[in-house]
């Protein structure tokens, strides 16, 4: 009899209290989407954010749609999402220079500086954001850089220090010379490699060198022809051999340098956030 | 009641159970694991066709060091490419006065057996990375991937 009792109660309890709450209203809807764009689940934040706009017009919900896919890397969509921005959203300035940041991480040189200078010549409250972001994007390209007073203009006191050391590093970049290193090789077996930095394989160089000649000296001094001949080969081939690496050995010591640069700077970017202003959604 | 309340909970259990008892038995099946490694040498592409007049001299001989030294030796090699496929590969690139000067170097590098983590990256857990990309003189070719970086894991 209690247990019939019992299963009774539970049973009327659940039909009586079961949920009520309405989780498509766009107020719900909206709310969820925040959560998970603040959870940085940005794919289906999107996707919230899109159902949401289906019943309500919402230019923030547009602008978050677009911060969405650019926080995920997809920058083609988020330029899309951004240039539909009407002049009458409060995001209108904003969309601006985010579409700056996505045109420069989409590698469109061309699109990329012609919007930055319209951008720089408006009267946005950007347009010295787009200025450092165009600056800064020089430094990765092989165009001819402004004088440094011109080009630090834009940058703000704090910012200057690290600016004018990448502005030096560009204009010279500590390079090792090809030529150098491969003399210094001709005249000291290993030296050209030690000079760039590789003193291991200068070093072994300089002993495979010398104890094949050394193997060929005293086999032409005991008149053992063949094996003189045979050491004299092998060391001639490590002696040119090393010379020749010598050489390459400057030309990937340049290359890192400048593969080192081009992280620097992009990390730079990256940590000053391409100068796009930080949004506070998620407060 | 015209059934026992204490056998109505046992049969609810039993049902319970046997409705949702495990069903994806694949997983516990019998398998047969294999426990032999793969080794890039046995899938060596041994190749005699004549491309070019170097490849008359070159292919032989190295075909000849691949099969009677290195494949009996074993991995020992650090680089990927192997110094013989290297030079093979140097060839292809360049000349062969060129690859052997490239050949020389390379087995510089070979012998020195310190500093290599600091200096190239590195090819599955054995091996370092050393294309002959880097080292063709050709500026454009050179794709530095910076040391201790995965290039495959």
């Amino acid at each position: 009899m209690m247990f019939s009792l019992y299963c009774s109660i539970i049973f009327i309890a659940s039909i009586t209290f079961s949920q009520t709450i309405d989780f498509q209203s766009p107020q719900n809807i909206k709310l969820f989407a925040d959560f998970l764009f603040c959870d940085k689940d940005y794919l289906r934040a999107i996707d919230e954010y899109e159902k949401y706009l289906t019943m309500v017009d919402d230019d923030s919900v547009r602008f978050k749609i677009a911060i969405g896919f650019s926080n995920m890397g997809d920058q083609y969509n988020a330029y899309q999402k951004l240039s539909l921005t009407k002049e009458s959203s409060p995001f209108y300035e904003q969309s601006k220079i985010e579409m700056l940041k996505s045109l420069y991480l989409l590698n469109i040189d061309s699109s990329f500086y012609s919007s930055a200078e319209i951008l720089i010549n408006s009267e946005s409250v950007y347009s010295n954001n787009a200025f450092r972001l165009k600056n800064t994007s020089l430094l990765l390209t092989d165009n001819e850089l402004p004088e440094q007073k011109i080009f630090l203009i834009p940058f703000h006191n704090d910012e200057e220090y690290t600016l004018s050391n990448f502005y030096d590093l560009k204009k010279n970049p500590h390079y090792k010379s090809e030529i150098w290193a491969g003399v210094l090789s001709t005249i000291i077996p290993g030296s050209g490699k030690i000079y760039t930095g590789n003193y291991g394989d200068g070093i072994t160089a300089f002993i495979l060198t010398g104890l094949f000649g050394y193997l060929a000296y005293t086999n032409f001094k005991h008149d053992h022809q063949a094996r003189a001949w045979i050491f004299t080969a092998v060391g001639a081939g490590f002696y040119l051999g090393n010379i020749y690496g010598s050489v390459v050995s400057a030309q990937i010591f340049n290359a890192k340098i400048n593969f080192d640069f081009g992280e620097g700077v992009k990390f730079y970017l990256e940590e000053k956030n391409y100068f796009v202003p930080v949004y506070d959604f998620c407060k | 009641m015209i059934i026992n309340n204490k056998y109505l909970f046992l049969l609810l259990v039993i049902s319970q159970c046997t409705i949702y008892s495990q069903t994806d038995w694949v997983r516990w099946e019998k398998s047969d694991p294999m426990y032999q490694t793969n080794n890039r040498y046995l899938e060596r592409e041994y190749d005699l066709s004549i491309q070019s007049t170097s490849d008359i001299i070159i292919k032989p001989v190295v075909n000849t060091y691949w099969f009677f030294i290195s494949d009996v030796d074993g991995d020992n090699c650090p680089f990927n490419p192997s110094c013989s496929s290297f030079f093979a590969q140097s060839i292809n690139e360049t000349n062969l006065f060129q690859a052997t000067l490239m050949f020389f170097d390379r087995f510089t590098r070979d012998t020195n057996a310190f500093g290599r983590p600091e200096h190239y990256p590195r090819f599955g857990r054995n091996h370092f990375y050393d294309p002959v990309s880097l080292y063709t003189l050709d500026e454009k070719k050179i794709n530095y991937i910076p040391a201790k970086t995965y290039v495959k894991e």
